[in-house]
């Protein structure tokens, strides 16, 4: 029979040639796994959270090598960059974003490099599936000099998440390792090498001209770091990962997972062509690109966001005289904006090649949008019974929905749906309080800024040290789902559970708050209505900054333990006959579980997890918890 | 063996991904080339989800062209049409017939469909098979295992290039063991449900 293997068994079993179906962010943690990982921190964010957490499962099972959930992603790759210079292998991990967290130690670990390897990866996220903006990281790479893979697919992944490594060594720089939604989401076979040991003894060498980067040490730093990346792109132009895959007269320059929509681009349209596909992308290969690019009559260049390829490769197409159309972006063949698609990459290839793309799309696109019914949007939203969606509710009525309400990142950014509509400004991690700060300061309003627990110890903390310093009379909810619920439940400091699997002393958000002198400081459990509103109005009356903090387990999470207690989850159910229709549940509160059949009020049973928060919202007390048998 | 792209849509949350992964882990154990597209992050919370299998040697990327797909499945009426471009007219659509009605269709901003209306809509680009799958779950024990009773339906239909057993081994070796009686069950009622069509 076949026995279910769990993720952390994968990826730690020896055993070189089998495949395994693998996601893409799987496959990274295999491949450092494989390259001898003994160090690993990151602050969980989508499309880069199943690294860690694949890495948790790992390290909660063998307690090797080391995982932490670090607070947030300066932390976590200050820790890593230590760890290595400290002779262990290490990686951070983060989501694009994360990295503009990190980038002030990102712009200098650079300049004083590393002993063991270390790898930074970058998960973008074009198409804004998970995030506030689609920058592209590739310019990171760039600004900081430091070497950068693409992989395309997870086998890729996996392969060079270890060449990655050998390359930090052999540099003794850190390396970017960059990945895209697309790629961390996809599943495909990987097939396994080998596990390397760990390099061995953790030790620090002082080396104080090296690794102090006061104004003397920096300048000394700055050219062998320029150094650094002249035989980075030695290695680049020999490189495997940069490879010329088929023939002919048209030249297609490419990299990460744009490279299979180019293929598949390349037998939709029947056309043949020479992709000159790029793994390693920083340093580029100026001399391959050079020879590859003077033997076609034409090049184009086909990657997501920033035209960040084919710039450079007009540069060095300047640099030697080769003249050439190098088509792209410049003239508008393809975007900057979203993620690709086949679609995307065949009708770009259409255009900048000037041939007849077969007209089904057209046709298609014609049938759907004269579709007969409208499908109504889907919007995500908070889930049934989610403590937030109570949070929300009640702040709507202790406000009267007067105040502005900067909101934050996490699930209660859903906020923005109706009918909570209480999200008014987002810009980052912790910005709910900064930018609560400026607000109040010149505006004669009340601003109420609504953070996450974990959001909260990742950026909101020197948010609100701000705000009590300059006493700006802010409103800010904590909401304490007790989780980094939006990226998958990971652990926090507020939830007493570390990246090794093992427990540690919870720091409350309200003793912290009282800690820095904050002089309103409240907890509410918002699953209690009436209380719950009394509350916020006091915070909302009270002259000075004022945190609330609204505590209740993920609903997720909740139902997820009772199942596994084998406990009984018991629905909520409309009494028709009480239900006087007045829709104060369905308009106001909108729990997903909620239906309306024209008349009156229903719940779906299998939806309900039973909060009770609609029975206290209904005026008539027309809803109660199902009888059970 | 030639292309093959199957299409999971439906609500996030609801057992997308995973019939997704037994599907493609029993593509993986006959030696086929796949790549399964995943979402996860915010959408995952109750929005319009898809999750794409697609098998083959000549494919690359996990993402489904317009008018590729050869099998669409999902339990949520309305969401098999919000994925209609992606249908090969040479394609099947199975369709649960659970009603999911969006906070806008209960804020009263958007109606919701009528079953006659988008089966006749979805029946303009490929053939529909509804299938009770919510009972046929529960049948077996699970409102969970929805989508697996969609995969059992389209295996009965032929419209699955993979062997029962190779399905049934990737069922074991995705799910915990607690869960393996109720899902095959699931995918043998959905199996049976469409046995004679
Ligand atoms: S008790 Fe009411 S608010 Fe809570 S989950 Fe059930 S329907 Fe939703
Ligand atoms: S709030 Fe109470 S009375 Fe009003 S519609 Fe809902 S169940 Fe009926």
């Amino acid at each position: 029979m076949v026995k279910p293997m769990d993720i952390a068994e994968i990826l730690t079993k020896d055993s070189p040639g089998k495949q395994f179906l693998l996601l893409g962010n799987e496959a990274v943690a295999r491949g450092a796994i494989e390259a001898g990982l003994e160090f690993a921190a990151t602050y969980p964010g989508t499309p880069s959270s199943e690294i860690g957490d694949s890495l948790f499962r790992v390290a909660s099972k063998y307690k090797q090598p080391y995982f932490q959930y670090s607070t947030n992603e300066k932390v976590a790759l200050e820790a890593a960059g230590a760890a290595s210079i400290a002779n262990t292998r290490a990686m951070a991990i983060m989501k694009h974003v994360g990295l503009n967290v990190a980038s002030d130690a990102f712009m200098t670990l650079n300049y004083i490099g590393v002993r063991a390897g270390l790898v930074i990866v970058s998960a973008d996220d074009p198409g804004c599936w998970s995030s506030q903006n689609e920058q592209d990281n590739r310019f990171y790479a760039m600004l900081g000099d430091t070497t950068m893979l693409e992989p395309a697919d997870p086998q890729e992944a996996k392969d060079m998440t270890v060449a990655a490594f050998d390359l930090s060594e052999k540099l003794e720089q850190p390396v970017l390792l960059r990945i895209t939604t697309r790629l961390s989401h996809t599943r495909a076979g990987v097939n396994l090498g080998s596990i390397r040991p760990p390099r061995g003894e953790a030790n620090f060498e002082r080396e104080p001209l090296r690794f102090v980067t006061v104004p003397a040490v920096a300048r000394r730093r700055h050219p062998i770091l320029v150094e650094k990346v002249r035989q980075a792109r030695e290695i680049a132009e020999q490189s495997s990962w940069n490879k010329i895959i088929g023939e002919g007269s048209i030249g297609i320059i490419t990299s990460g997972v744009s490279y299979n929509y180019v293929r598949e681009a390349l037998d939709f349209l029947g056309i043949k062509a020479a992709i000159l596909k790029l793994g390693m992308t920083y340093p580029l290969p100026k001399q391959k690109i050079q020879e590859f690019i003077s033997s076609k009559e034409k090049v184009v260049v086909v990657e997501e966001l920033k035209p960040y390829l084919e710039d450079q490769t007009r540069a060095f197409a300047q640099e030697k005289g080769i003249i050439i159309p190098i088509l792209g972006k410049a003239q508008g063949f393809f975007s900057e904006i979203g993620e690709y698609t086949p679609r995307r990459v065949i009708e770009g290839l259409g255009k900048a090649l000037d041939i007849d793309i077969p007209d089904s799309f057209a046709e298609i696109d014609e049938k759907y949008s004269n579709m007969s019914v409208e499908i109504p949007s889907r919007p995500p939203i908070l889930c049934a019974g989610c403590p937030h969606r109570a949070t929300f509710y009640e702040l709507a009525i202790a406000t009267g929905r007067k105040a502005i309400y900067p909101t934050d990142i996490g699930c209660y950014t859903l906020a923005i749906q109706p009918p909570i509509e209480l999200a008014d400004l987002l810009l980052c991690m912790g910005s709910s309080i900064g930018t609560a700060c400026g607000l109040t300061a010149v505006l004669d309003k009340p601003v109420v800024g609504t953070i996450g627990d974990s959001t909260f110890f990742h950026a909101g903390f020197a948010g609100l040290v701000n705000a009590v310093y300059n006493q700006h009379p802010v409103k800010i909810i904590v909401v304490d789902n007790m989780s980094t619920a939006m990226t998958g439940h990971q652990p926090h400091p507020g939830t007493g559970l570390t990246g090794m699997g093992e427990t540690s002393t919870p720091i409350k958000i309200e003793d912290v708050a009282r800690g820095i002198g904050v002089p309103f400081v409240e907890v509410i459990d918002p699953l209690q209505v009436k209380e719950s509103i009394r509350i916020l109005r006091k915070a909302m009356k009270f002259d000075g900054p004022a945190v609330v903090v609204s505590r209740s387990i993920c609903a997720l999470l909740e139902i997820g333990q009772k199942r596994r207690a084998g406990e009984k989850i018991i629905p909520f159910e409309v009494d028709t006959d009480i239900c006087q229709g007045c829709e104060v549940c369905t308009d106001k509160l909108s729990c997903p579980a909620a239906t309306w059949d024209g008349e009156h009020a229903g719940i779906d049973p299998v939806l309900c997890v039973g909060c009770g928060v609609c029975a206290q919202v209904c005026p008539y007390k027309a809803i109660k918890r199902r009888e059970t048998k | 063996m030639k292309e093959y792209n199957l299409l999971f849509t439906g609500v996030g949350g609801t057992g997308v991904v995973t019939a997704a992964r037994i599907v493609a882990t029993a593509a993986i154990a006959e030696g086929l080339n796949v790549r399964v597209g995943e979402i996860h992050g915010m959408s995952q919370r109750l929005g319009a989800v898809t999750s794409t299998v697609r098998i083959g040697d000549s494919v690359h990327g996990s993402i489904i062209p317009p008018g590729k797909a050869d099998l669409i499945l999902t339990v949520e009426l309305i969401e098999a049409l919000r994925c209609a471009d992606r249908m090969n007219t040479d394609g099947t659509f199975i369709v649960g017939m659970l009603h999911m009605a969006p906070t806008a269709v209960l804020l009263d901003r958007a109606t919701y469909p009528s079953d006659e209306e988008v089966l006749n809509e979805l029946k303009k680009y490929a053939s529909v098979v509804t299938v009770d799958a919510v009972r046929l779950a529960r049948d077996a024990g699970s409102v969970m295992s929805v989508n697996i009773v969609l995969v059992g339906s389209a295996f009965g239909l032929g419209k699955i290039p993979l062997k029962e057993k190779a399905i049934i081994s990737a069922l074991k070796e995705v799910l915990r063991p607690r869960y393996h009686e109720v899902n095959i069950k699931a995918f043998e009622l959905g199996m049976k449900a469409v046995a004679g069509t």
